[in-house]
């Protein structure tokens, strides 16, 4: 495709040629000529984008606010020079370049490889994929211009942050709900022998019992108890209304925050933990316990927004009957606009289940945002004050979390228990 | 793979090597840059002494310009003859005043790299050195004038004539200035980086070139007197050629002077605006690329190229336009050998066709034809199999290790 430059290179030389005829005047024509066949020459050779990309990247899976070191490597594959090529990689807006360009003018010999290098700090969670990776070759005088992409994608998972949490601010007031692992006599991950059974293909070969194999001529693996304490179910409250304050400060950000927080805690403690999000539809990961679960629930969290307005009582109408008896549930919800929080709360603890919620104070992010009246946020504090009294009336511990607050700080509220 | 990703890395020297990086300072210091910026000079000299010598000298030169006014005024003007270039003939009239423009281009460019409060100053000395000149004597023997006679009285006759010397001098520095505003604006442009003066120095012959294409017109010279016979008119085209290639006589001299032109203003313009593209990139990469050996080394292969095309190019341009003007006899040679017609021999005697339109119908459909070659012949392979013949040596292929390592 022809540049604005061509163009007018073009144009100006067809006006010259004209004049020069209209005037007889031989400068004119031939400065008009020069200027055509100066284009006319230059559309012989033209750039190309024959490149063979390959992009590394540091990670696959990050935390919120990490770094990540990207490396772009891009192979003249033809056997003609690329002329002057301009790569672009293309990255998620939510990205910021911290280190480096994204970019490069360059113009590669035949086999020639050239290497582009970036850091990027990732300060959102959520799925992200980085490319496709734009190129524009153009001829050195700049008079053709081509674009065309890559369609080369390198996916990444931003996940949330994780916060230290102290044992201590989690003591229960049943104190062998939280003192450590105790076995569940059925089979599992976990570390004591349950017992022996025949090798199925898949199965791990540390796990093989050779004296077993010896005795019997039969490949047998030995099974565990799984080692648990109890399962706990996180219930997040992803509702339209959970966007409340900034890109990086809302209830929605602090609750995967949350979540992510003491799964990571409860996880590392053998515990088998649930997820349950709640928005515009409902999605749940069943307890577990490892490694596994872990990055199940933090791609889970990665993957959350806010969308929908789905009660927490339809949650735990239809989540209750799975929920381990016994088993604390952890709720995280600013409990705003909707009605059934005190209802569904009383369900579970009435079902013998430990409530723990964990309120983010939507009135104070949306403080962050928008000017409110100093009248009307006592009252719209007075307001949230009584509806957390009530939740703490119907027998489940209440966290007024702030957002300025730290989340282990947060917890401190529930210490004494 | 995720572990050999690494940080942006900087570059240390190893041997005696010196460190390259993107910096202005370094990269102005560049071969590559400094060739371009050579090329640019010497096609902005070769620009205007051709435009000079065809147009200008002998017929509207500032020498004849001073002349008139020294006869108008009766006595000399304050710039000396050396400086002038009067009593020289020729071209060598316009060495002197060129090497004075391409001296003031450089101070001016010199300037634009000082700070601002730099700049500033010596704006404010040259304008404050220009009143005192313009002004000084004057204001000097009045104010002495009127203390000594302790009186208040207006500038008398001889202290007013001490305006004429400094007015004169300034009006023949102005014509000066007039006459040298291509290599001035062009060499500052060039060394200084500045788009804007380049496409000063552009306009300015280019406007000059119209104005004079206008004022030769027949009508409008026939209009103008005396005053038009002076100028000069080229009378290219009914010649016989008596340049060309590979034996074939394709355009008079005339002719070849004119796409001179045309080339070095294309040189001109594409040198210097390459340096200014090539460096105001460099600029505005950040700190870590600058320093990155492959952004280096890409500059390195983009300055190269260009280099490459401007020698390759734009001498093709002016080969291809000298055929093009040549291409009518070729044509009407066919025509007359193949058919041996009385037309064909009527047809090349047409004054109509050797002038204007037939040879620009004849010059476009050349080109037309060359740009459709760009279809009919891989050109893109072309230039990858000459790529391969030449780097067919894989010794040579290979390349001389860097002169960087990274840690």
């Amino acid at each position: 495709m022809w540049t604005r430059k061509a163009a007018f290179t073009f144009t100006g030389g067809i006006a010259l040629i004209l004049i020069g005829m209209m005037i007889s005047n031989n400068q004119m024509m031939i400065l008009g000529l020069a200027l055509i066949a100066f284009i006319v020459v230059n559309s012989w050779i033209s750039g190309h984008g024959d490149v063979e990309v390959q992009r590394t990247l540091s990670a696959d899976n990050l935390y919120k606010g990490d770094d990540l070191y990207v490396e772009l490597l891009i192979t003249n594959r033809s056997n003609r020079k690329t002329q002057l090529l301009e790569v672009y990689d293309n990255i998620p807006h939510e990205m910021k370049l911290r280190s480096g360009l994204n970019q490069m003018r360059l113009n590669l010999s035949p086999g020639e490889s050239a290497r582009i290098r970036y850091v990027l700090r990732c300060p959102l969670r959520g799925h992200y994929s980085i490319g496709p990776v734009s190129l524009r070759s153009r001829n050195t005088f700049n008079l053709g211009v081509e674009e065309m992409f890559v369609d080369h994608h390198s996916d990444i998972v931003i996940f949330p942050q994780i916060k230290e949490v102290e044992e201590a601010f989690l003591r229960s007031r049943t104190p062998k709900m939280y003192t450590g692992a105790t076995t569940l006599r059925t089979p599992g991950q976990g570390s004591e022998f349950y017992s022996l059974r025949e090798y199925v293909p898949g199965d791990p070969f540390k796990n093989i019992n050779w004296k077993a194999y010896a005795r019997t001529g039969e490949l047998m693996v030995n099974e565990k108890c799984r080692d648990a304490v109890t399962d706990l179910y996180l219930l997040i409250d992803s509702r339209d209304i959970a966007r409340i304050g900034t890109v990086l400060k809302n209830p929605l950000e602090m609750s995967t925050v949350s979540a992510a927080s003491l799964a990571a805690f409860f996880l590392k403690r053998r515990d088998s933990v649930a997820l349950g999000i709640y928005g515009e539809k409902l999605s749940y990961l069943p307890p577990d316990t490892g490694d596994k679960q872990y990055f199940k629930i933090l791609s889970a969290l990665a993957g959350v927004s806010a969308k929908g307005e789905m009660p927490l009582q339809a949650v735990t109408n239809s989540l209750s009957g799975r929920f381990s008896r016994g088993s604390p549930v952890f709720v995280i919800s600013s409990c705003e606009g909707d009605g059934t929080v005190p209802a569904a709360v009383r369900d579970l603890v009435g079902r013998g289940h430990e409530v723990t919620v964990l309120s983010p104070s939507s009135i104070d992010f949306e403080r962050l945002v928008s000017r409110i009246p100093r009248m009307s946020y006592e009252v719209l504090k007075l307001e949230r004050q009584n509806r957390l009294t009530t939740l703490a009336g119907s027998g489940a511990q209440v966290i007024d979390w702030m957002p300025d607050m730290d989340l282990s700080q947060a917890l401190m509220q529930v210490r004494g228990y | 793979m995720a572990e050999d990703v690494q940080v942006q890395s900087d570059v240390t020297i190893t041997g005696s090597a010196k460190a390259r990086t993107l910096h202005l300072k370094t990269l102005r210091k560049q071969w590559q840059i400094i060739t371009l910026q050579i090329i640019a000079t010497a096609a902005l000299i070769g620009m205007y002494l051709e435009v000079v010598s065809t147009y200008v000298v002998g017929t509207i030169d500032h020498t004849i310009l001073f002349s008139s006014i020294e006869s108008l005024i009766g006595s000399d003007l304050p710039l000396g003859k050396w400086f002038t270039g009067q009593g020289r003939t020729g071209l060598a009239r316009f060495f002197v005043p060129l090497a004075i423009g391409l001296v003031v281009g450089g101070m001016m460019a010199l300037v634009a790299y000082q700070t601002p409060k730099t700049q500033q100053r010596l704006k404010l000395g040259f304008i404050i050195t220009l009143i005192t000149l313009l002004v000084g004597r004057l204001i000097l023997g009045w104010l002495t004038g009127m203390i000594f006679s302790f009186d208040i009285r207006l500038p008398d006759d001889g202290e007013l004539q001490t305006l004429e010397w400094p007015l004169l001098m300034i009006m023949s520095l102005l014509i000066m200035f007039v006459y040298l505003l291509p290599i001035i604006m062009g060499s500052r442009g060039i060394w200084g980086l500045s788009k804007k003066s380049i496409a000063w120095a552009i306009g300015f012959t280019l406007l000059f070139l119209g104005i004079h294409a206008i004022l030769t017109f027949p009508l409008i010279k026939s209009q103008l007197g005396d005053y038009g016979g002076a100028l000069a008119t080229l009378e290219s085209q009914i010649s016989q050629p008596t340049i060309g290639l590979f034996g074939i006589k394709l355009v008079t001299s005339e002719q070849f002077d004119l796409i001179l032109i045309a080339v070095l203003i294309l040189v001109f313009q594409e040198s210097a605006f390459g340096v200014i593209k090539y460096l105001e990139y460099a600029f505005r990469l950040p700190e870590s690329c600058k320093r990155d050996p492959e952004y280096v080394n890409q500059m390195d292969n983009m300055l190269n190229t260009h280099l490459m095309h401007t020698f390759g190019f734009l001498g093709l341009t002016g080969v291809a336009t000298m055929v093009a003007l040549g291409f009518h006899s070729v044509l009407l040679s066919l025509v007359s050998d193949t058919t041996g017609s009385q037309w064909a021999g009527q047809v090349s005697e047409s004054i109509e066709l050797s002038l204007t339109y037939g040879l620009v119908i004849s010059a476009v459909m050349f080109l037309s034809f060359m740009a459709l070659l760009r279809y009919l012949i891989p050109w893109q392979r072309i230039w990858g199999f000459t790529y391969s013949l030449r780097n067919n040596n894989p010794s040579e292929n290979e390349k001389p290790e860097k002169e960087f390592i990274e840690f």
